[in-house]
């Protein structure tokens, strides 16, 4: 039987215990109410409803999709610890790379079913309200998935070798860190600053770059964007989540089951 | 020719802030025969389950080196042809029983047509015919247990390691599973097998190993282990009257008085002898004379004896 196969079992039943999981349905239920309150606040700044809508819209789907990403990710994983579930899989001819990569997977898929649910809702608030749907939205749809899949490696990376607290708390912080890196590195550039500038130059490469997905802003003023820029942001993306995938895969292979 | 091989088997966990170590399996050998039944007995946290990890890769070896089926352990390859219940009923309990076999039976590689014909059979042979559309979540210990054991049994395994198997059960469900696992090594299948309930290793064992402190203390097959001798015999009676009961119980070991019967231990044959033929002459009823050969149970309680007497002397010295 070929790897693929168990990949796709192993992501099919993390597909399905997520969906059979109530936590999901409530923060998709809060993403939705949240999606509908940006009429409510449109009414509030008269003259700026389309970029209330939109700015609401996106801001939904990346914060409910991160909560998702990061709280039933990290869960998903540690449940089949904790609860040892992973002892009757593991003991199966399967190579311990198969099931965390099937694992992440799985929570793709859910999170594609997830933002895909988001998205038609956030359109469907727009299509009632006469505001037309732009290219710009689609991209910044596009790489909130792509975001949302990287944070969703680093919640599988920490979770390969610690705790589900700290790979909480961990991946937290990466994602908060991930999202002020540009300013982190304006910082060191800054005059009299220039003994942190090392410093900050490392954390600016090695760290993941959310900032470089982040097209919000700009998708919700309805500028154009650049097809290129989202080619390379997407780009970046896939390498730095398979490159957490492929150390997670190694720390997981050595843990040992106790 | 052996289907399970370990030489020096030993594991160490570092543990805490500290970085204490903890050895709970101290090289441990291992011989287990195709086709047999094997029990591996020993009091809780002698290093049962963490061999049994060692063995199906859920747990790395710091030293020693183990083989399945020829088969370096912890290579998945290793893990082919096995078939592994752990301890404890730790299942998905989100998906039904049969979606519960099914998952397994694909990471196994089993052809959809395949797992469609066999799950049903497997239902049916660890008594979850009816439970199959029901969700683990609502399955009894017992349940799960079985569907467990069904787990362990797709793909139609030639080695199953079963960590703890009667755990739960009713005495049916221990009789059924008893007979089950007959009917597996009837069948040419090898049985590797824990239990604390030694009755059961009793009946059920070609080879036991017994394991103390992570290491292993005997070793062998039943015969060899608890021998032929007869290490005494029980003696039940009715109808004796005080001076009688009085007199046997000076013959005995211990008399236990068990409403209108009484037992007596006897220490071997020649008081036994004596003692039947008192009854007989005073007119009482025998019920039954059994001869007790050593026990699993008694070899394991000679060795926690041992152990707990040599650790005694031992601080006495430190003292």
């Amino acid at each position: 039987m070929s790897g693929l196969a168990r990949l796709g079992a192993f992501a099919h039943n993390t597909f399905r215990e997520a969906v059979r999981d109530k936590l999901l349905y409530n923060l998709l239920l809060f993403a939705g109410l949240m999606i509908a309150s940006s009429v409510v606040l449109a009414k509030l700044h008269v003259g700026y409803d389309e970029r209330i809508y939109r700015d609401v819209g996106l801001a939904a789907i990346a914060l409910f999709g991160t909560l998702i990403a990061i709280f039933v990710g990290i869960n998903l994983l540690h449940r089949e610890i904790s609860l040892h579930t992973v002892y009757s899989m593991l003991a199966k001819p399967v190579q311990r790379y198969e099931f965390l990569l099937g694992k992440y997977l799985g929570l793709v898929g859910l999170l594609a079913v997830e933002i895909s649910i988001m998205a038609s809702f956030f359109l469907a608030v727009l299509w009632i309200k006469g505001s037309p749907p732009t290219a710009g939205l689609g991209w910044a749809i596009q790489l909130i998935f792509l975001e949302l899949a990287l944070v969703t490696a680093i919640a599988i990376f920490f979770s390969s070798f610690t705790t589900p607290y700290l790979a909480g708390m961990f991946t937290l912080a990466l994602w908060i860190i991930g999202h002020l890196l540009g300013d982190i590195r304006a910082f060191g550039l800054q005059d009299g600053a220039e003994a942190y500038k090392p410093l900050t130059e490392f954390l600016y490469w090695c760290l993941p770059n959310l900032d470089r997905l982040d097209i919000k802003a700009e998708a919700a003023d309805g500028k154009v964007i650049e097809l290129a820029r989202v080619g390379l942001s997407s780009l970046y993306a896939v390498l730095y989540s398979a490159a957490l995938l492929v150390a997670g895969s190694f720390l997981f292979s050595r843990r040992d089951f106790r | 020719m052996s289907v399970i091989q370990a030489r020096g088997l030993r594991k160490v966990f570092r543990t805490g802030f500290l970085m204490r170590t903890v050895e709970p399996v101290r090289g441990v050998d291992l011989d287990v025969r195709e086709g047999e039944i094997f029990g591996f007995i020993g009091p809780n946290g002698a290093g049962k389950t963490t061999t049994i990890k060692m063995l199906t890769g859920l747990i790395l070896p710091s030293s020693g080196e183990a083989t399945i089926h020829g088969v370096p352990v912890p290579l998945p390859e290793s893990r082919r042809g096995l078939g592994f219940m752990p301890e404890g009923t730790y299942f998905h309990d989100y998906l039904t029983g049969r979606e519960f076999l099914d998952f397994h039976g694909r990471l196994l590689g089993v052809p959809r047509a395949m797992r469609e014909r066999s799950i049903p059979e497997l239902l049916q042979k660890v008594g979850l015919p009816h439970a199959g559309d029901l969700r683990i979540r609502r399955y009894s210990k017992g349940m799960r247990q079985r569907i467990g054991l069904a787990q362990a049994l797709l793909g139609d395994p030639d080695l199953l390691i079963l960590d703890e198997p009667m755990s739960g059960l009713d005495p049916i469900g221990r009789k059924d599973v008893r007979e089950l696992i007959l009917q597996l090594r009837d069948a040419g299948k090898t049985i590797f097998f824990t239990s604390h309930i030694l009755a059961d290793a009793e009946l059920l064992c070609d080879q036991v190993a017994i394991i103390l402190k992570g290491q292993i203390a005997h070793h062998g097959y039943l015969g060899e282990l608890l021998g032929q001798e007869i290490e005494g015999v029980d003696l039940v009676v009715e109808q004796i009257d005080e001076a009688l009961y009085e007199r046997l119980k000076q013959e005995a070991r211990r008399a236990v008085v068990q409403g209108t019967r009484y037992l007596f231990e006897l220490p071997d044959e020649a008081h036994a002898e004596k003692a039947l033929k008192l009854v007989l002459e005073a007119g009482g009823r025998v019920r039954s004379l059994s001869p007790r050969r050593r026990s699993l149970e008694d070899l394991l309680v000679s060795d926690l004896q041992a152990d707990s007497a040599t650790a005694r002397s031992e601080g006495e010295v430190e003292r």
